[in-house]
């Protein structure tokens, strides 16, 4: 009995055109709009590349040279050098093709072209080497005895009072996130299928609720197939998103590619049995039902940053608890740390918060879909 | 003796301040097609959707094979049929799928499915159709396949709440002679409907119901006998002047009389002969007429007498 229900809910789930249309056609639009809106956004304006300075020695430098040689075989350099004479600097930086001239004459000197952060970053190097050489030159001529240990002091990493985050090679680009917010939509919108159980199975809801009531079928069962059912076709839609987002459009989601199918799998549980506590606990219409879904879900999309990028963050100012239990906000967040945190901690909370909301949406479903008889039809 | 199929004793289902149910009782035999008449909202509905466990009531009892009917009487649920009012059907499933869906919650077995499927089908007619989407139906194809949907398992009691609403009048003769061969076939009906040449066209049985009462109860010809009206005579007539009309009045048997519209109508109770000696009276008077007609009383003279208002007018 409960395959026969399954199979049918399976049949009716993979020929109902809304399911079609707001579940894999809608997702597939925005994502291609995403693409375009935010493609090249990032590798043009928001990706970290070298700052090419020019650098004129008016009097030899050894230890700036060692360091800007130490700077530039690094893994990511933030600047490259090169070495001209002043005239030849002075072109370089009119014509655009250095940010910066570093003269070192004596004491360092900085000559920018403009203001912005990369001249700001070359201010700060400058002036951090500046200090830093000071604090060498005063050592060797105080206490020559513990200037090595001085030298050292200054050349090993900053001691800070922050934890340190293992962080993946994962993608940075700031404007995934909105490719993270779509597939949390898609999830959420698994509400719709959610709610449509309680249409097929309140007698009160439609001619269909009341005709199977009528059936031997017990309604637990009933209920629990087209659950079933339901998750079924809404993890096809997850897979095909995020297969989508992943292979056609060429979103990268980081390294961790096989772990964003069962996230994106649980995120779509999630949003079914939400659908299904809201159709089972709200006493109105499939009309009324359908405007409050897509009412809350949107507006749950729209706190976890679906339409503006910074609204996750400002919610975490205001009222940072609520995007612990926004379920949209989980799930995008939960691709978040997948991608950027070496470690599972954060990802493994934000799984165990997804499942045990799913757990407790499906059981306040139930209870309340377990009436027998209705007051009126 | 024949076995009580349904009893309902007493019940009682109001609505807020509205009583739709007052004190309502029934029994149903065996192989009866029980008819349930009544105009919208006098509780036909209502009582089918107490009888089926849907709805909860406020007094009352309801036994159906001998056993209480709640929520959770599967056993009892299995045998009966239930074609609702508003057709029950998935959009997304072609006719025999729908069929087979309705049918497997109630027969595990795939081959005794497909029997029964293609019996069903073959029953209501919708053999050229198996593989068409609800959608692409007609009004009358919808309706038959809502019947095959309650029926493809043979159940010991069929409900049908109202079944040939907006059908046309090849399917609805269709629908009828279905549920009587139904009957032939062992199975026990309940009938609802609000128009009366059904019911009394299959019903061997029927109960008249308003304003959740159930007002009379009978076979077509008990009810009639209930009322005082045997027979209707309508004569078209130009000119009839006072005096004639009340000497018709003063005939034996004639009760009450009306002209307008160049027609009299004359009601009868009882006697014999009232045509002839009416044209007697016409005759003597030397007044012409012309067509002459004599109607049997219908379920809906029986419902104006008894509720004082047509059942046709109640539609309205």
């Amino acid at each position: 009995m409960f395959l026969h229900l399954l199979k049918y809910e399976l049949k009716v789930g993979l020929r109902n055109k809304d399911l079609i249309i707001w579940l894999i056609l809608f997702p597939i639009v925005l994502g291609i709009f995403f693409k375009v809106a935010f493609g090249s956004i990032y590798e043009k304006t928001e990706k970290f590349s070298s700052i090419p300075v020019a650098v004129v020695e008016e009097k030899e430098n050894e230890a700036f040279r060692q360091v800007l040689e130490s700077i530039e075989n690094s893994d990511e350099p933030f600047l490259t050098a090169n070495f001209v004479d002043k005239e030849e600097a002075e072109k370089l930086l009119s014509d655009g093709d250095v940010e910066g001239i570093i003269t070192t004459d004596g004491e360092l000197s900085l000559t920018v072209k403009e203001k912005g952060l990369r001249e700001t970053m070359l201010k700060s190097f400058a002036e951090q080497y500046k200090i830093r050489e000071r604090i060498a030159m005063d050592a060797i001529n105080t206490a020559p005895e513990k200037a090595q240990e001085v030298i050292s002091s200054l050349t090993s990493e900053t001691v800070s009072s922050c934890r340190k985050i293992p962080l993946t090679q994962g993608n940075p680009d700031v404007y995934i996130q909105y490719f993270y917010n779509l597939i949390a939509m898609v999830a959420m919108f698994g509400c719709m299928t959610g709610m449509h159980i309680t249409m097929q199975n309140q007698a009160d809801l439609s001619a269909l609720g009341a005709r199977n009531n009528c059936s031997p079928v017990p309604k637990s069962k009933s209920v629990l197939a087209c659950l079933v059912g339901s998750f079924v076709l809404q993890t096809i839609c997850m897979v095909l998103c995020v297969t989508f987002l992943a292979f056609v459009l060429k979103t990268d989601f980081g390294d961790r590619l096989w772990l964003v199918y069962p996230t994106a799998v649980l995120g779509g549980i999630m949003g079914v049995t939400f659908g299904f506590m809201v159709g089972s606990l709200a006493c109105v219409g499939e009309k009324a039902k359908v405007a409050i879904l897509m009412t809350v879900t949107m507006s749950l999309c729209f706190c976890s940053g679906l339409m503006m990028g910074n609204m996750k963050a400002v919610i975490a100012e205001k009222i940072p608890w609520f995007n612990n239990i926004n379920p949209a906000a989980v799930i995008s967040d939960s691709f978040y740390c997948l991608n950027i945190y070496e470690d599972y901690d954060r990802f493994i909370t934000k799984l165990i918060t997804m499942a045990v909301t799913a757990a407790v949406f499906a059981a306040l479903g139930f209870l309340a879909s377990r009436r027998k008889k209705y007051a009126s039809i | 003796m024949e076995n009580t199929v349904v009893k309902i004793q007493d019940l009682v289902k109001r609505y807020g301040d509205l009583i739709a149910l007052d004190h309502f009782s029934l029994e149903i035999k065996e192989g009866e097609i029980f008819g349930l008449l009544g105009p919208n909202g006098s509780g036909k509905t209502t009582t089918i959707n107490c009888l089926l466990s849907l709805l909860s009531y406020d007094k009352g009892s309801i036994e159906i094979f001998g056993r209480e009917m709640t929520p959770v009487s599967y056993d009892i649920k299995k045998e009966i049929g239930i074609i609702m009012q508003n057709v029950a059907v998935f959009d997304e499933l072609t006719v025999y799928e729908n069929i087979d869906y309705f049918c497997g919650l109630y027969i595990k077995d795939k081959e005794k499915r497909k029997k029964c499927i293609d019996e069903a089908v073959k029953f209501v007619g919708l053999e050229d159709f198996v593989k068409f989407y609800p959608k692409k139906l007609s009004g009358g194809l919808l309706r038959r396949l809502n019947i095959a949907c309650g029926i493809a398992h043979k159940p010991k009691l069929i409900i049908l709440d109202e079944p040939t609403v907006a059908v046309d009048p090849q399917s609805r003769n269709r629908i009828l002679e279905g549920i009587q061969e139904l009957s032939r076939n062992g199975a026990t009906i309940i009938y609802t409907s609000h128009y009366m040449e059904e019911v009394e066209q299959i019903c061997t049985r029927i109960a008249i119901m308003d304003k959740g009462k159930k007002v009379a109860e009978g076979t077509k010809d008990e009810l009639k006998r209930m009322i005082k009206n045997t027979e209707t005579i309508t004569i078209e007539i130009l000119e009839l002047p006072d005096n004639v009309l009340r000497d018709i009045s003063g005939l034996d048997h004639v009760y009450d009389t009306n002209y307008s519209d160049g027609k009299l109508s004359v009601y009868c109770s009882g006697g014999k002969h009232n045509l002839l000696r009416i044209l007697d009276v016409l005759q003597k008077k030397e007044l012409g007429f012309g067509r002459v007609y004599t109607e049997l009383p219908t379920l809906n003279d029986v419902f104006l007498e008894i509720t004082g208002t047509a059942l046709r007018d109640k539609e309205e």
